[in-house]
């Protein structure tokens, strides 16, 4: 439903996407993953028609989006841009119906089904009984959840969101996560999420978009695509993927890098517990990764 | 969590000939789920109405009204309150003159002219996402200022300052939009870009000002300042005529200022177009700030103060069109009044007069927000 072809897009002088070419599965959650600065976000504003590509198309449901009337648009695709403005004083029941902007006209503001779409929005993301609070009152996990309802009250079949877990503890960002699952399982819909964290990816995501610098390194089921080798490749950094202990999932865990992160606590010895995980700890001497500069814990 | 409500306003210039339509016509649909508001159906229309906004609308307007009757009523000579209603009733009193022929124009105008200013301080804090934005903060009032001050010193006829202003001001919003449209009319681009513009005409002005003659020097200051002194139906008919057909327009910006809130981004994820959204409510907010500054001059700490009362008033995140124009003509009324009896035989400009009722009020307004919210 949702693909790019020869996608080249950016901000001002900088080039971000170089002709990216994507097809996203319908009816399913996939979770597009990859470094700081790769253009995940990039991607997910130019599809959401947010950004204008400098060349190339984005097209929904094979159409060209920006030949449809960004009204058509909105009834379509709903979109969570990465950290919404929070409007001083408005409350959560406004705030879910602005998500109705697309249905309405100012001669026509209100309907029983902007009605019926704000409630049914309102108690899949759960804020129902925030309706009469002001956003700006709410703690950062309801307040995402208020501007998921936003978007849901558009009623669209798909969804785009970027980072919706950022700023979230972990079990809020659990919350949002399970509510993206839901959407997906229980209403059909086609979900779209930039994530940080890999290990929520690959729990969560039917389909896994892996990117570095522009450009998609990966696609697929992420027990298929995630692997030690692709975790180097894309984020530079070293690790052991284990299946998920809950769920199955691949499970990314960190290689030990050396002297500058804490030790092991079985340095040496993997003959317990951990048999079946492969010694990936690369040697002290970095200069066999070459991809060892960008590891975050360096230049700490 | 409400059902629908029928609104019932009394009285309110926005709603009174609709409310009574609504009571035929919606049956029971429910739908209006938002907090605090009901909705109101007209056939195919269907428009969301704050319920606190009817009822501030209403108690504006009756006020507006004591206003107007005092207005009439004070003065030398005074004219009883009752003789003023007589008269304008037409059942011809000795009073006709004073109360017709004297009065009313100037209290009329004073009341479009209030209404006005409140509209386009509306529009234009929602542009500048400033409650301090005013048609001065962005530099409309001082184009206005300049062609006014050119006017008023080359000797030019009576009749032609206002037209002449009204060019003025057009003139600095299009400098406005020029420097501000490169980024989408940005809020902060916006406001930049006004005050570089104020400053720029301001300066000129000034030039103008130390090089004319002395006499016609201060009248340009008078005019600058902004008074109703010796106008009357004729600048009232411009301006009320500048909203008239901007109706629909204003009726469109009503509903827009309800997503000016949101961020582009977000905006346009609901099917917005925020960059033509601001160009129209913003060109909308300058040509009425153009119109009725050329008509009245810079009085326009109305515009400042009237939206941000009213949003206060009716406790909304963002200030109601119709209250702010109900609540600026009551204060350019009262400001008027004022300048005229408080000092009296001396009047003072109704520029002078809106500072000192609105500022103090505003400053009210904002200790018990601060209370509240602590």
């Amino acid at each position: 439903m949702l693909s790019t072809r020869d996608l080249v897009a950016g901000y001002d002088e900088r080039t971000v996407l170089d002709g990216l070419d994507l097809d996203l599965p319908t009816d399913a959650f996939t979770v597009i993953v990859g470094p700081n600065a790769c253009g995940k976000s990039t991607l997910l504003r130019t599809m959401a028609r947010l950004l204008t590509p400098r060349r190339g198309t984005v097209l929904l449901d094979g159409t060209a989006i920006r030949e449809l009337p960004t009204r058509e648009v909105a009834r379509r695709l709903g979109v969570l841009p990465q950290s919404p403005l929070v409007p001083e004083g408005v409350t959560v029941a406004d705030l879910v119906g602005r998500g109705r902007q697309p249905y309405q006209r100012w001669w026509r503001q209100w309907s029983s089904e902007d009605g019926a779409a704000v409630d049914q929005a309102m108690a899949l993301a759960d804020v129902t009984d925030l309706a009469d609070r002001p956003v700006d009152s709410l703690s950062g996990g309801q307040r995402q959840r208020v501007w998921i309802a936003m978007t849901l009250a558009q009623d669209t079949d798909a969804l785009l969101l970027d980072e919706p877990t950022t700023f979230l503890d972990l079990a809020h960002q659990v919350e949002v996560l399970d509510l993206l699952h839901r959407l997906r399982s229980e209403r059909g819909r086609t979900v779209v999420a930039v994530l940080h964290d890999l290990n929520q990816a690959a729990r969560y995501a039917d389909h896994l978009v892996a990117m570095r610098a522009g450009a998609v390194v990966a696609a697929g089921p992420p027990r298929e695509i995630l692997t030690a080798d692709l975790v180097r490749d894309v984020f530079g950094l070293a690790c052991v993927v284990v299946p998920c202990p809950v769920t199955g999932a691949p499970l990314v865990v960190p290689a030990y890098t050396g002297g500058n992160a804490p030790a092991p606590a079985v340095a040496g010895d993997h003959s317990s517990s951990t048999a079946s995980v492969p010694d990936v700890r690369p040697s002290t001497g970095d200069a066999a990764n070459p991809l060892a500069g960008s590891h975050p814990s360096k230049g700490l | 969590m409400t059902t629908t409500r029928r609104s019932s306003g009394p009285g309110s210039a926005g709603s009174a000939g609709l409310s009574t339509v609504a009571a035929a016509g919606s049956s029971g649909a429910d739908g209006a789920r938002l907090p605090g508001r009901s909705l109101l159906r007209i056939g195919p229309v269907s428009l969301l109405i704050r319920r606190r906004a009817v009822l501030v609308a209403a108690v504006l307007t009756v006020l507006l009204l004591l206003a107007v009757v005092l207005s009439l009523s004070l003065g030398t000579p005074y004219v009883a309150p009752a003789d003023v209603l007589r008269a304008l009733s037409g059942a011809g009193t000795p009073y006709d003159l004073v109360v017709f022929d004297l009065r009313l124009p100037r209290v009329v105008l004073a009341a479009v002219a209030g209404a006005a200013f409140g509209v386009a301080g509306t529009l234009i804090q929602s542009v500048a996402r400033n409650p301090l934005a005013s048609p001065d903060v962005i530099g409309i009032t001082q184009g206005a200022g300049l062609a006014a001050t050119v006017a008023l010193t080359s000797g030019m006829a009576a009749v032609l300052v206002a037209p002449t202003a009204l060019v003025g001001g057009l003139l600095a919003a299009v400098l406005l939009f020029a420097l501000g449209a490169r980024h989408g009319l940005a809020a902060q681009r916006f406001v930049l870009a006004g005050v570089a513009v104020a400053f720029g005409f301001r300066a000129l002005t000034e030039v103008v000002m130390l090089t004319a003659d002395p006499i016609d020097g201060l009248r340009a200051q008078i005019w600058l300042i902004g008074t109703l002194a010796g106008k009357g139906w004729t600048e009232a008919a411009w301006i009320a005529g500048t909203l008239l057909v901007l109706l629909p327009v204003l009726a469109w910006a009503g509903w827009a200022l309800n997503s000016s809130a949101l961020d582009d981004d977000t905006a346009r994820g609901v099917g917005l177009r925020p960059v033509a959204r601001r160009i129209g409510l913003a060109g909308t907010g300058v040509l009425v700030a153009a119109m009725v500054t050329a008509q009245v001059g810079a009085v326009d700490f109305v515009a400042l103060v009237a939206p941000q009362v009213a949003r206060r008033l009716v406790r909304a995140e963002r200030p109601p069109l119709v209250c702010a124009a109900l609540l600026g003509a009551l204060l350019l009324v009262l400001a008027d009044l004022a300048g005229r009896r408080l000092f009296a035989p001396t009047q003072l400009p109704a520029g002078v007069l809106t500072a000192a009722i609105g500022g103090p009020y505003l400053i009210f307004l904002l200790q018990r927000g601060r209370r509240r919210s602590s």
